[in-house]
């Protein structure tokens, strides 16, 4: 009996060993890519050309860096990036807070006719021609307010925020309304102190979401100084906007591939930032989010 | 008598809402851009039954029933779409389902926390990256020439691989990517089941002589078998819609024929080609496709003692 135990002890500790190696590996697979591309943005020429780098720079050099941040399209699209991503998030944010509060308030009439109103655009919507004739309609075509103002609520996020505003004690709030506090002063006194890791995970969201988004640019805006980086590094990866090392003068010739992939990491690297934040709550908002209500 | 009663209960209805006066102002913001973003265009449906004029508008274009739905159905490229939109997701789901369940278990054997830690930061991070980026890294690494492992393979003697240029290897390249994007992000919903799995039923059968294995198979995968067939169900249920970004940011002329997907098709038809009515109603088409999908699975996943989806 114990040698046969200690036989399934050996054996067990095989198996955890292999699983180590395995999810190491994957791990590995996950970061690969990325490793690959700051390699390629940090290469010279001519070994980018022959495919000759892997996850480590060969012939170092910041040439390419130094032309994408020589061009001022890229900084015009960082700033109109920024900018639509603050605004984006900070007009989310409060329409969604405004959406959970409300709705989270169990006797107020008509809560579940506007809680039904709200949850059927998960099921049904217009469609990409539709909304884009509203768009157009509401005079917002071609504009910034394009990019967020048609896409601020997300039901998704509706829902992880209204729940866990149902699961805040009522006793606080109660408490604090038979004191004469208004709706507002609850909101702002009670409900938010107590929200801020859920607001915070779902700003980040939200703020990714928005900076990751090149689509509704793409079909929304015409003007060249209101692209966003996602829509322009579109463009150089896959369109006509090839970062021609012609066009630079002076400078060394850095390949296209390594401009672009310069491009790549400067439009990735603030979502790198943020993530350590994101990462610390995201779990429990998911899982807010897969309790339905 | 009755009406009274009814009478005194509206009123009493109305003086309550009164009191929540200030909630419904801070929803109207809310209502208000419901109704215009997302309902108003459910009325822009009807140009799906319209013959759309741009200098008519929506509201008065001529009605013509029908017409359109049917010159969609009669285009050969609606179908291939509609074909390829359930043969990407098909493949998609065929390998990312079982690898997302087998890593969610492997990491679930994983004590070290802080090796735990690190590996499912790693596995959460591409979920964050945007689909240019993927796609702008894959077309790096995947490229027929000076892609990364095209460069490698050939170097160790071996042909060139048409990653993204063969439509067998298209479909190869597009799950890769979306594996590798959402991998260790599916794994949350199982990880959360797990840890919720009873400690007591795992000593039990440790004493019971179970060998590892045997109690991976008897309770660890019993205990989240719900979870698995809600994902699964959920999963197949959404067949039918597929993300626009992976197939137009890969997508190739070279590869059409199974990289225009039904969003894809939409956006051409619509977007690029301006015909609106055709566009619409290949939207409409693939929405009340998408219900019926819902509403069936929601019936079965119920009808076999889980729970619903909607």
């Amino acid at each position: 009996m114990a040698a046969k135990t200690a036989g399934k002890k050996t054996k067990f500790s095989f198996g955890i060993a292999a699983i180590y190696a395995l999810i190491t590996l994957l791990a590995l697979i996950c970061l690969y890519p990325f490793l690959n591309v700051l390699a390629c943005s940090l290469s010279g020429y001519n070994p980018v050309l022959s495919g000759r780098v892997t996850f480590y720079p060969i012939d170092l050099t910041i040439e390419a860096y130094k032309q994408i941040l020589g061009r001022t399209t890229i900084w015009t699209a960082m700033r109109t990036t920024v900018l639509v991503t603050l605004l984006g998030t900070a007009l989310s944010l409060v329409l969604t807070i405004l959406a959970a509060y409300g709705l989270s308030i169990q006797d107020l009439p008509g809560r579940r006719v506007m809680t039904g109103f709200i949850l059927f655009t998960m099921y049904f919507g217009g469609g990409m021609i539709p909304t884009f004739l509203v768009v157009k309609g509401v005079g917002l075509y071609n504009t910034l307010g394009a990019l967020f103002i048609p896409q601020s609520i997300s039901v998704f996020n509706f829902i992880v925020m209204r729940t866990f505003f149902k699961e805040l004690p009522d006793s606080l709030q109660d408490a604090a309304r038979i004191d004469g506090a208004s709706y507002l002063q609850v909101l702002f006194k009670i409900i938010l102190p107590l929200s801020l890791a859920v607001i915070a995970t779902i700003g980040l969201f939200y703020a990714v979401g928005y900076w990751n988004s090149y689509f509704d640019a793409l079909i929304y805006i015409q003007d060249g100084d209101k692209y966003t980086l996602q829509l322009r590094l579109r463009n150089m990866l896959f369109g006509s906007e090839l970062g021609n090392a012609a066009d630079d003068v002076g400078g060394t010739v850095v390949m296209p591939q390594t401009l672009k992939m310069a491009t790549v990491v400067v439009s990735t690297v603030p979502i790198l930032v943020v993530y350590p934040w994101l990462q610390k709550y995201f779990v429990k908002g998911v899982m807010l989010g897969s309790v339905k209500g | 008598m009755r009406d009274k009663n009814k009478k005194g209960n509206v009123r009493h209805t109305l003086v309550k809402a009164w009191n929540y006066k200030w909630v419904y102002v801070m929803l109207l913001p809310v209502i208000v851009y419901f109704i215009v973003f997302r309902y108003a265009p459910m009325y822009g449906i009807t140009i799906a039954f319209k013959n759309y004029n741009i200098f008519q508008g929506v509201f008065k274009s001529e009605w013509v029933g029908f017409s359109v739905f049917q010159k969609i159905f009669a285009n050969k490229n609606f179908w291939s779409a509609i074909k390829n939109t359930f043969l990407l997701n098909f493949a998609a789901l065929a390998v990312s389902f079982p690898l997302t369940i087998i890593v969610s278990l492997m990491l679930n054997e994983i004590r070290g926390v802080k090796f735990k830690k690190v590996t499912q930061s790693v596995l959460y991070l591409p979920h964050f990256i945007s689909w240019v980026v993927v796609a702008g890294i894959a077309t790096n690494l995947f490229a027929l020439q000076e892609g990364t492992i095209n460069a490698v393979l050939q170097r160790i003697g071996l042909e060139p691989v048409p990653f993204l240029s063969s439509e067998g290897w298209w479909i190869f390249t597009y799950v890769i990517c979306n594996v590798w994007k959402e991998i260790g992000w599916g794994t949350i919903i199982y990880l959360a089941a797990l840890t919720g799995v009873d400690e007591s039923l795992y000593e039990a059968a440790y004493l019971d002589g179970a060998s590892k294995f045997q109690r991976l198979i008897y309770i660890t995968v019993p205990s989240i078998k719900s979870v698995i067939v809600t994902m699964l169900i959920l999963n197949i249920s959404k067949m039918m819609s597929i993300g626009l970004d992976a197939p137009l940011l890969l997508g190739n002329s070279r590869v059409m024929g199974v990289s225009e997907v039904i969003s894809t098709y939409t956006y051409r038809i619509g977007i690029e080609k301006a015909q609106y009515s055709q566009s619409t109603a290949i939207g409409l088409f693939q929405s009340v496709v998408n219900i019926v999908i819902l509403i069936a699975a929601d019936k079965f996943a119920k009808a076999i003692g889980e729970e619903g989806i909607i």
